[in-house]
């Protein structure tokens, strides 16, 4: 009997703590969802079950609308943009040649300089009067005229996808490349032997080879995008006029501005409901992939 | 050995005896946090306040400074959880909706006496529902900074003092080809902000005395047509108006030369000094339209309600608003809200660049004070001035503004 009970004994100090600060506040966060949770209520104690109304409520909000399609948006270009370049980069610095250490460090600079530090220098480099980014952009020609690439409705989202991918992608590329290195010497010189062209062998052999790290790295992509607040919030706030707001932004919009507690976990209770259902799915097709 | 034991016990009972004759009967421990910039090195006045406060009272004060951005949401999310400070700083715009939510200790009884020692507007400021949540630590308004070389060198001998005086200098120092600029202002609720005054000038309303909205009256659209074209059709803003959300990045433009007028508070004196010593600027009253008007701001004292320790704390804001306030808040070039800092001798002992402040505070208009004054202000009056900067008909924005306002407030 002893014995059968003791490995859970050893394991229960981590079960309450992962109950503790995981699953309770999640299971604490959905059930807020469904509460009539404002500044008044959560102060006197009278917050009321309301079933779905909070999300009927945020449905028929039409900022609701355009976070959703601007969090689509947002997702697919970091997601696409991440994993590309930093599959090309990866490719790019798997290779010995000297001074390789230098690049391979120099090119994580941008995931180790802190958040807030990397978003103040792109509003720098954004500014409308004196930015070096619009600068660049007249010394090429492209531009006639400085641009508020902040403040128009019509690029401030994809500014901010810039700064994001810029922040996110030496991290896809460490993954890769340590996939790289894994990939057995032997076999791409088989491909080559056999006249396998770059592409091909690229696409045939080292994609195959290391699509559990790609997969691995395209679901934390899509998290760390998903609740990427950090780059949108410093930046834009979600404006102007909601053009750059995400569904993560608005969230804490009714939760931090409005006190509307209900509201934000409701949007907080979508996001996560999709983000499992996302992860989950994709895991499933790799694995499904992996059996064949 | 006996002697020996009986000098222990006399000094003891002497140690005791003394630290129970010179210790106040009930000494507590008051949480204060305050607005960062009254607090932003070791030897700002407010340590010396406090360690004088103490001397007198036996309390002991732990100061935490929190930063304006982040100070609503940090006193909102810790009074909710039934934490925070005993004592805290508000920005006057805040107290509507922390005493709505029953977060503010009701001050009535105790300041009922103590009424006249304060100015009229900025004590109003702190009051909702005819209670009393707030007394004013300082008040300020907003004022005409004027590079007085741009204003100058544009051909023009003194700061306007009515609209169209305002707006002449504004194009008469607009030169696309320098890069120089009329006027520089905030972008979104920052220009909401410094869009008050002028609505009130020109004798329009956001929400009277009475509840009820009037954002979309012809005055109001008036108003915001006025300041809009002065970027949408005169060009006199520098496009940092689109993002500009902190005074920093409103203040950039006219501390780098680039923009010749800046409307602003007191603050904004400091950041100046600081960021250009060698610029030539004077402060000049706001600008009149059909009547004077300057929106008030400032910040507040309040107790938390639940506090275990209100008589300290109540102690603490009474010391801190009080008389002693004039000379504090002068420590620190800030206008006292007590009613001794409006006499004119105290007037004429201010540095000239904050007298101007102090001579329009005749005309100083507090912000709506309702409980959803702060959703209304950021999300209707930043998107009225984010839509009508990117060209949308003033008219159209002000009555969808004025339909959300009165959503907003149930009406």
């Amino acid at each position: 009997m002893g014995a059968r009970v003791y490995p859970y004994l050893m394991v229960l100090p981590a079960v309450l703590v992962v109950v503790g600060v995981v699953v309770y506040p999640v299971i604490s966060g959905i059930m807020t969802a469904f509460y009539d949770v404002t500044l008044r209520t959560l102060n006197t104690g009278t917050a009321q079950f309301v079933g779905f109304r909070n999300f009927e409520r945020v449905f028929a909000d039409p900022v609701f609308v355009q976070a959703s399609t601007n969090t689509l948006i947002w997702v697919v270009l970091n997601v696409v943009a991440q994993l590309g370049l930093g599959l090309a980069l990866a490719l790019l610095l798997h290779r010995a040649m000297p001074g390789i250490g230098f690049f391979r460090s120099g090119i994580l600079v941008p995931w180790v300089v802190p958040s807030v530090v990397a978003v103040l220098t792109w509003r720098w480099m954004y500014d409308p009067s004196v930015g070096i980014a619009n600068e660049i952009l007249l010394k090429l020609g492209i531009l006639d005229r400085y641009h508020p690439w902040l403040g128009d409705t019509a690029t401030s989202l994809y500014a901010v996808t810039v700064e994001s991918i810029w922040k996110g992608t030496p991290f896809v590329m460490l993954l890769l490349l340590a996939a790289l290195q894994m990939v057995p010497r032997s076999i791409l010189e088989a491909a080559s032997m056999d006249g396998a062209s770059g592409w091909r062998k690229l696409w045939y052999v080292i994609l195959p080879q290391i699509r559990v790290s790609f997969a691995i790295a395209a679901v934390l992509t899509f998290i760390l995008t998903v609740n990427n607040f950090n780059a949108i919030w410093l930046m834009t706030e979600g404006g102007p006029l909601n053009s750059s707001e995400i569904l993560f932004t608005l969230a804490y919009k009714y939760g931090f501005q409005r006190f509307d507690l209900g509201k934000a976990s409701a949007v907080a209770t979508m996001l996560f409901v999709g983000l499992v259902i996302a992860t989950t799915v994709y895991l499933k097709l790799i694995q499904a992939k992996e059996g064949d | 050995m006996n002697i020996h034991r009986k000098l222990m016990t006399g000094a003891a009972a002497l140690a005791l005896g003394l630290g129970v004759g010179f210790s106040p009967a009930l000494a507590d421990n008051i949480v204060f946090w305050i607005n960062s910039p009254l607090a932003s090195s070791p030897d700002a006045p407010i340590y010396a306040e406090l360690k004088a406060f103490e001397a007198e009272t036996g309390h002991t004060v732990e100061l935490q400074p929190v930063a304006h951005m982040e100070m609503e949401r940090n006193l909102t999310v810790a009074m909710s959880g039934g934490a925070g400070p005993d004592v805290m700083a508000l920005d006057i715009a805040w107290v509507a909706g922390l005493a709505n939510a029953g977060l503010l200790m009701d001050l009535t009884e105790q300041t009922a006496p103590l009424a006249e020692g304060y100015q009229k507007g900025p004590l109003a400021s702190g009051r909702f529902e005819q209670r009393q949540y707030a007394l004013p630590l300082y008040t300020n308004n907003v004022a005409l900074f004027v590079n007085n070389k741009m204003l100058a060198d544009a051909g023009i001998d003194k700061a306007p003092t009515n609209w169209e005086e305002f707006r002449e200098a504004a194009i008469a120092m607009t030169n696309a080809e320098k890069g120089t600029y009329g006027l520089t202002f905030g972008g979104s609720r920052t220009g909401a902000f410094q869009l008050y005054s002028f609505i009130w000038q020109n004798g329009g309303e956001v929400i009277d005395d009475e509840g009820k909205v009037r954002v979309g009256e012809p005055e109001s659209v008036e108003a915001v047509e006025f300041l809009s074209s002065l970027y949408t059709e005169h060009k006199a803003m520098p496009d940092s108006v689109l993002t500009a959300n902190s005074w920093d990045e409103v203040n950039a433009p006219f501390i780098q030369e680039r923009a010749g007028m800046l409307v602003s508070g007191d603050w904004a004196i400091a950041a100046l000094k600081n960021g250009n010593p060698n610029l030539d600027w004077s402060v000049h009253p706001l600008p009149v339209g059909k009547q004077a008007a300057t929106v008030i701001g400032g910040y507040n004292l309040a107790v938390n309600a639940n506090t275990s320790v209100g008589d300290a704390s109540w102690q603490l804001v009474e010391w801190l608003t009080g008389p002693r306030s004039v000379e504090l808040m002068g420590k620190y070039n800030r206008l006292s809200a007590a009613a001794g800092a409006a006499a004119p001798e105290a007037i004429a002992a201010l540095p000239e660049e904050i007298k101007p402040f102090m001579e329009q505070a005749d005309a100083g208009r507090a912000r709506p004070v309702v409980a959803e004054w702060s959703q209304i202000h950021s999300e209707v009056f930043g998107t009225v001035w984010d839509s009508v900067l990117r060209g949308q008909p003033v008219a159209d924005v002000m009555s969808k503004a004025d339909a959300q306002t009165k959503s907003i407030m149930g009406q």
